[in-house]
């Protein structure tokens, strides 16, 4: 709903701004003591931002309950989009799982074969009607990349510990 | 140094195959990926950045103003052919240009495309040669106070502009300006936020960043929504444009060139924006208003013109000011910044070979955009046949090494899966995510010109109202603010009367 999209964004802003208010910026910032003015404080600034951020986030929440309720979500006015979204949210929660297969794999397995696996599960994921052809691509791709990087670039691209490309 | 020093100085630069084929390059890639619906212009100059890293600064940054251009153009294509526009910059040209399809004028609607861009591009180009300079001597006399109020103002236009809501866009831009404050305190050298993380000191690496918002969604959708395109390639026809048409409409074209340049160099309006106003200022002049939505040639040049005329003049802030003025042109800082150059108006003082070599590399770009923009039309059939299950592996593998070859770091790669996930979060919330780029890369900037306007003072705040151009600037971005409040509140207005009148 147009209403919900404008209270749920303020409520989460709020809540980072507290969050930020009292314990992030507490706890995550270094401000040495001798300081005079309290404008120059590393804290000052990251301070002023939350308090910003808290209040805007006030502000879109109480604006949501000036906004008539259409029923209708901001990006989701379409139907037919709404049918075929019905398995949308198992595929991105598969999508995290990829990419974070994805950061952890490269020490292990190397840049470009971590690449490769990936492009084919994407493919999967994207429900793919030319196997053969995302197969082909998945291996060219990451190759041709590697060869400008590592060998036009002169970049040092990580091999993992199984097989390593000259 | 004079002008005709500058200019020889420039062309120095420019004048070597290494520039030339870097220039000719970045239009081919930028047309191609303009046309593939799915790819936009700003996601073609992210994914070639990296390929800069190698190359030298003039043929690095020539190379993604080819992209840039390109693919504001190559957008046009699918908008004609296939009612998909490429870039959103394209949408204004559906309006006319898919009619002059149905009615078999393809080769004509796609013909005028091309004149009316090269135009538009041409005078755009013209527009920031000659007020380049001239704004940034002006800035020459610009302070911290001063550079902080301007900062400002463009936040808070691109804040305002971005989106529906100013107050998603405040958000926007105020959760960028924070994710900036990440790593060692600019004055002390503290920590902030870094967890003690080595890989956090020297705040997050601002590529990582922009490809984690900007091309990550993409793929994100695409998972959420798996489906290709809907649209069909139609023929080109026999018929194409005529000096004769090209003639009638110059007129048009030149006007929405001036729209294009005048909303180009105000930060954050962009080209959508220039495309429509140039066309319902061409509708509102034209003797054959009636024509206008039914397949008129006029319709179609006039918001190519608009979209086009956008794409020099969003450089006159980035080169004069150091502002980037959209999402494109806070990738090209990138480019500067990758190569040590700081953009702003130090730059004309300390390399105006540089800044004149990138001006004469802009003219040539209208040609290459013209020449390889007509073979472009004619292949148009084989680069929309990309099947989206391929190209968008193919974007996130690109992603990734593009990512890994800014620092040898798979902590960044990391960095942009999760602005990903940010990104598609903004997308789904309609949180425009252009603010919070910019304000990420300003960020730094805003920070240390208020530290330093208040270290000037000894902490007085009246420091930052010392003068008449600070004066200026809150002034504008108090205009800007009861503007688009105005704006907002009629828009809710509207709606509200719509929703209790239903008809």
């Amino acid at each position: 709903m147009l209403k919900n999209s404008y209270f749920i964004s303020g409520l989460v802003a709020l809540l980072l701004s507290l969050l930020l208010i009292f314990v992030a910026i507490p706890f995550g910032i270094t401000s040495p003591s001798n300081i005079s003015k309290i404008v120059l404080s590393p804290v000052f600034w990251p301070q002023v931002l939350s308090v910003l951020l808290g209040i805007t986030g006030i502000a879109l929440m109480v604006s949501a309950n000036g906004v008539k309720v259409d029923g209708v979500d901001d990006n989701d006015d379409n139907e037919d989009l709404k049918e075929s979204t019905a398995g949308g949210f198992k595929r991105l929660f598969l999508m995290g799982i990829l990419m974070s297969a994805y950061v952890i794999a490269i020490p292990k397995l190397g840049l470009v074969w971590t690449s490769m696996i990936a492009f084919v599960a994407l493919s999967v994921l994207i429900k793919s009607s030319r196997p053969r052809t995302a197969i082909i691509t998945a291996i060219v791709i990451p190759l041709i990349l590697y060869l400008f990087f590592a060998h036009v670039a002169g970049m040092s691209i990580p091999q993992g510990e199984f097989l390593r490309l000259p | 140094m004079t002008l005709l020093e500058n200019l020889a100085a420039g062309f120095a630069l420019v004048a070597n195959l290494e520039s030339v084929l870097a220039l000719a390059g970045g239009v081919l890639i930028g047309v191609i990926a303009g046309a593939i619906p799915g790819l936009s212009a700003t996601m073609a100059v992210a994914l070639t950045l990296p390929f800069t890293f190698a190359m030298t600064p003039i043929p690095a940054i020539l190379l993604l103003l080819g992209v840039y251009k390109g693919g504001i153009f190559g957008g046009s294509i699918p908008a004609i052919l296939i009612k998909t526009p490429g870039t959103p910059a394209s949408s204004a040209t559906i309006l006319d240009g898919y009619p002059m399809v149905k009615n078999g004028h393809a080769g004509k609607a796609l013909g005028m495309a091309l004149w009316a861009s090269c135009t538009a591009d041409l005078i755009s180009n013209l527009a920031l040669i000659l007020l380049a300079g001239w704004l940034a001597a002006f800035a020459l006399n610009f302070g911290p106070p001063e550079f902080f109020t301007l900062i400002l103002f463009s936040l808070t236009i691109i804040a305002g502009v971005s989106g529906d809501s100013l107050l998603k866009g405040i958000v926007s831009a105020i959760l960028g300006l924070l994710l900036a404050t990440i790593g060692l305190d600019l004055v002390y050298g503290t920590n902030r936020f870094t967890l003690n993380d080595p890989n956090l000191m020297g705040g997050l690496n601002f590529i990582a960043v922009l490809i984690g918002l900007f091309a990550i969604p993409e793929i994100l959708s695409m998972v959420w929504n798996p489906k290709p395109v809907a649209g069909k390639t139609q023929s080109l026809g026999k018929e194409w444009v005529t000096l004769a048409e090209y003639k009638r409409c110059f007129k048009t074209i030149v006007r929405g060139s001036f729209i294009g340049v005048f909303l180009g160099s105000i930060p954050g309006i962009g080209a959508a924006p220039s495309a429509f106003l140039s066309y319902s200022e061409a509708r509102r002049k034209s003797p054959n208003k009636d024509n206008f939505g039914k397949g008129e040639i006029e319709g179609v040049a006039a918001s190519e013109a608009g979209n086009n005329g956008v794409a020099g003049a969003t450089l006159i802030p980035l080169l004069a000011l150091g502002i980037p003025g959209d999402v494109i042109t806070a990738v090209i800082i990138g480019a500067f910044m990758v190569h040590n150059l700081q953009p702003g108006p130090m730059m004309f003082i300390n390399n105006p070979d540089i800044i004149y070599g990138l001006f004469m590399g802009l003219m040539i770009s209208s040609i290459f955009l013209f020449l390889i923009g007509s073979v472009a039309i004619r292949a148009f059939r084989h680069i929309a046949n990309v099947p989206q299950v391929i190209l968008f592996p193919s974007i996130m593998v690109l992603c990734v090494y593009g990512v890994y070859a800014v620092n040898n770091s798979i902590f960044d790669i990391g960095v942009m899966f999760v602005m990903g996930v940010l990104g598609y979060v903004m997308l789904r919330k309609s949180i425009p995510a252009a603010p919070f780029l910019i304000a990420f890369i300003l960020g730094p900037l805003l920070e240390d010109n208020f530290r330093q306007a208040m270290l000037m003072s000894s902490g007085s705040p009246e420091v930052l109202v010392r003068g008449p151009i600070t004066w200026f600037f809150w002034t504008l971005t108090i205009i800007t603010l009861v503007a688009i409040i105005r704006s907002g509140m009629k828009k809710r207005q509207a709606h509200i009367t719509d929703s209790s009148n239903p008809v």
